[in-house]
């Protein structure tokens, strides 16, 4: 089966090497053309541009960072209208708001090809695995054919309803995610702060009813003061806004992910928005009263 | 299974739950002049109003998930003789529990099943029945298994302080706020008794299936001798230094989880109210990095707007607020706890007190109040 892959970077690498190595040909375009270099030497070809990818292959995924570069990929000269057409299936895998899949799924399907919006749940080291959550919505057609490709970069897959399920799903699961780092961010310092140890925190949350895989994985080098981004904080912040969007749009009363929202704006502020997400921990810690010591 | 075999040792467990933040006290049975003596005391207690004690005692917190029913002292009083004593492992005493009720009963069973001479001791005897016929003795009063204290009566002249003194522990099993914690500690260490908090963080079924989590801190020899009861009783004990360590550990986890709850909570109602099936949701974070025991275990109920009581509202709140007072007195901020804590606060004024702290969901539906 051939694919194309549109968007090179943390997660799309990773999952176009997954499709490789489990015999998918793909073709892969990227904004910084030079990041497709070591993809080819994995075996994929390069399309010049979007459109290129789209008139080669039958099935295209992107995975872009935003809703503007998911937008741009879409409508731009050169750009996924130009060549989408009947028989062809563009499943936009990135992380938007419901308009803007919506935007994008109205377009596609003008033009006569099949759309679905499928947005993952988990970073880097789940891409690498193939161990990814893909919560689609959209053409049901193309999600069934769409499955061997999604059972080999994921663990499981969800189809969901019409366009903007997904996109909306992915949204609530990061915006708790995001609340929970803060969460944990708060009691890390406290404990600092109370004169007790962070890793036996760590460990005591490890073997209780609020143990998660997040905690256990991101708390040790939180408390070195270490944030590989996995998942850039920027895009956390993003997603906490959209969800907040998502919950002004329906009066939904979202009080925690607004706090929440507000130490990831602070981090992005510090600088450190290219750092993964669990750097919002130095702006939490950064809120001390100003008389302390 | 830990061997309860011993010499000479006494261990009193107490639980309770009043309403006031106090601890009874009752004289300790002259049987009990054996050199090492330990009172394990675990009091519960949901005043959220102080005491009139004659100390200063704040309100005190409750252990996760404590379910709001009896007033139930555990007391755990060990002394059986044996060739056994001093093997390792092995606790050389006589376990006497005062408190029989869903937390009390429960780790009373686990001490039993390991070998332990136990003795019980519950308000209402009957509770006790089912111990009795497995073995366990029964004594008809409190003073007469072991003792305990309530502040108020800590000076006075029937105190379990007055059946304290060298050679003796007092490990007290309770959730209480630091204050109270090092104010009981002070008590027990001027009769020249050794002092152990043990707060657990854990509820009913982590009590049955020996699965608690204590956070130990005072003494470290008593830390010692009393971990192979800890060791039936829980899946792991922490050691965190002094007096105040163990209580402010509890808080901190409570916090995590009471921010966690609120969080899980506006998820869960956003997923609604955007046409969502919240199910899918918990079906979704139960794959990820994010999954955890908490939401998939509460999940499904909080979709049935049904919130069966485990850890009741009204003392997730008070741990709450019990953490922003410690955060705020080393200067920290912490706006997500604060913001949770809130909707706690709604939820208590909509009545939800009693009900399981998962509730807070409800606190983010506008109610027009009348």
């Amino acid at each position: 089966m051939e694919v194309g892959f549109l968007g090179l970077g943390i997660m799309g690498k990773a999952m176009a090497v997954n499709l490789l190595r489990h015999g998918y040909g793909v073709t892969v375009w990227n904004r910084t053309l030079s990041k497709c270099q070591e993809l080819v030497q994995q075996g994929a070809s390069v399309g010049e541009t979007p459109a290129a990818v789209i008139n080669k292959c039958k099935y295209t995924i992107a995975m872009l960072s935003d809703p503007s570069a998911a937008l741009s990929v879409v409508f731009d000269k050169d750009g996924v209208l130009e060549q989408i057409c009947d028989g062809k299936g563009y499943i936009d895998m990135s992380t938007v708001d419901a308009e803007t899949s919506s935007k994008i799924s109205e377009a596609i399907t003008k033009k006569g090809g099949y759309f679905l919006e499928a947005p993952v749940s988990g970073s880097k080291k789940p891409a690498e695995d193939g161990q990814l959550v893909i919560l689609a919505a959209g053409e049901k057609v193309l999600y069934d054919e769409m499955v061997p490709a999604f059972d080999v970069l994921g663990k499981k897959s969800f189809f969901l309803g019409e366009v903007g399920n997904g996109a909306k799903l992915k949204l609530v699961v990061n915006m708790i995610m995001g609340s929970m780092m803060n969460a944990l961010s708060e009691g890390l310092c406290l404990a600092d702060r109370s004169g007790l140890s962070q890793q036996t925190l760590l460990d005591v949350l490890d073997l209780g009813a609020i143990a998660n895989p997040m905690f256990k994985l991101k708390g040790p080098a939180m408390i070195k003061g270490s944030y590989p981004p996995a998942f850039p904080l920027k895009h956390q912040q993003k997603d906490m806004r959209l969800a907040l969007a998502l919950g002004d749009e329906n009066a939904v009363s979202m009080p925690i992910a607004a706090a929440s929202n507000e130490a990831f704006k602070k981090a992005r502020s510090l600088g450190l928005g290219d750092l993964d997400f669990s750097a919002v921990f130095e702006a939490v810690k950064s809120a001390k009263d100003s008389d302390s010591a | 299974m830990a061997k309860c075999s011993v010499a000479n040792a006494s261990i009193f467990i107490r639980r309770r739950f009043l309403p006031f933040s106090a601890v009874m006290c009752h004289s300790l049975p002259s049987t009990y002049s054996s050199p090492l003596s330990v009172a394990m005391t675990m009091t519960m207690t949901s005043s959220s109003i102080y005491c009139r004690p004659r100390f200063p005692i704040s309100p005190l917190t409750r252990l996760p998930r404590f379910p709001n029913s009896s007033s139930s002292f555990t007391t755990i009083a060990s002394s059986q003789a044996s060739g056994d004593a001093g093997k390792g492992g092995e606790f050389p005493g006589r376990v006497g529990f005062l408190g029989l009720g869903i937390m009390g009963s429960p780790m009373a069973l686990n001490l039993l099943k390991a070998g332990c001479d136990v003795t019980v001791w519950n308000r209402t005897k009957s509770k006790c029945n089912h111990l009795i016929d497995l073995g366990a003795k029964y004594e008809p009063s409190p003073a007469e298994v072991a003792s305990s204290c309530d502040i108020d009566v800590a000076c006075g002249t029937n105190g379990a302080v007055k059946g304290m003194g060298s050679g003796k522990g007092y490990v007290d099993v309770s959730t209480v706020d630091g204050a109270t914690s090092k104010l009981i500690s002070k008590h027990i260490r001027d009769t020249g008794a050794s002092f152990l908090e043990a707060p657990v963080s854990g509820s009913k079924k982590p009590a049955e299936d020996g699965q608690l989590i204590f956070l130990t801190a005072g003494d470290a020899s008593l830390y010692e001798i009393a971990s192979p009861l800890l060791d039936i009783m829980g899946k792991s004990r922490f050691y965190l230094g002094e007096v105040g360590n163990g209580a402010a550990m509890k808080l901190v986890v409570n916090m995590i989880m009471g921010s966690m709850m609120a969080s899980f909570s506006e998820g869960l109602l956003l997923s609604e109210k955007v046409g969502l099936d919240p199910n899918v949701l918990i079906e979704v974070i139960s794959q990820g990095a994010i999954s955890a025991p908490m939401f998939s275990v509460k999940g499904p109920s909080m979709v049935k707007a049904t919130y069966p009581t485990a850890f009741p509202l009204k003392h997730q709140q008070k741990d709450l607020r019990l953490a922003l007072g410690l955060a705020e007195s080393v200067t920290q901020s912490i706006p997500v706890a604060a913001a949770a804590n809130e909707l706690y606060k709604v939820a208590k004024s909509y009545g939800l007190s009693d009900q399981d702290f998962s509730a807070v969901i409800e606190a983010l539906r506008a109610k027009l109040q009348h």
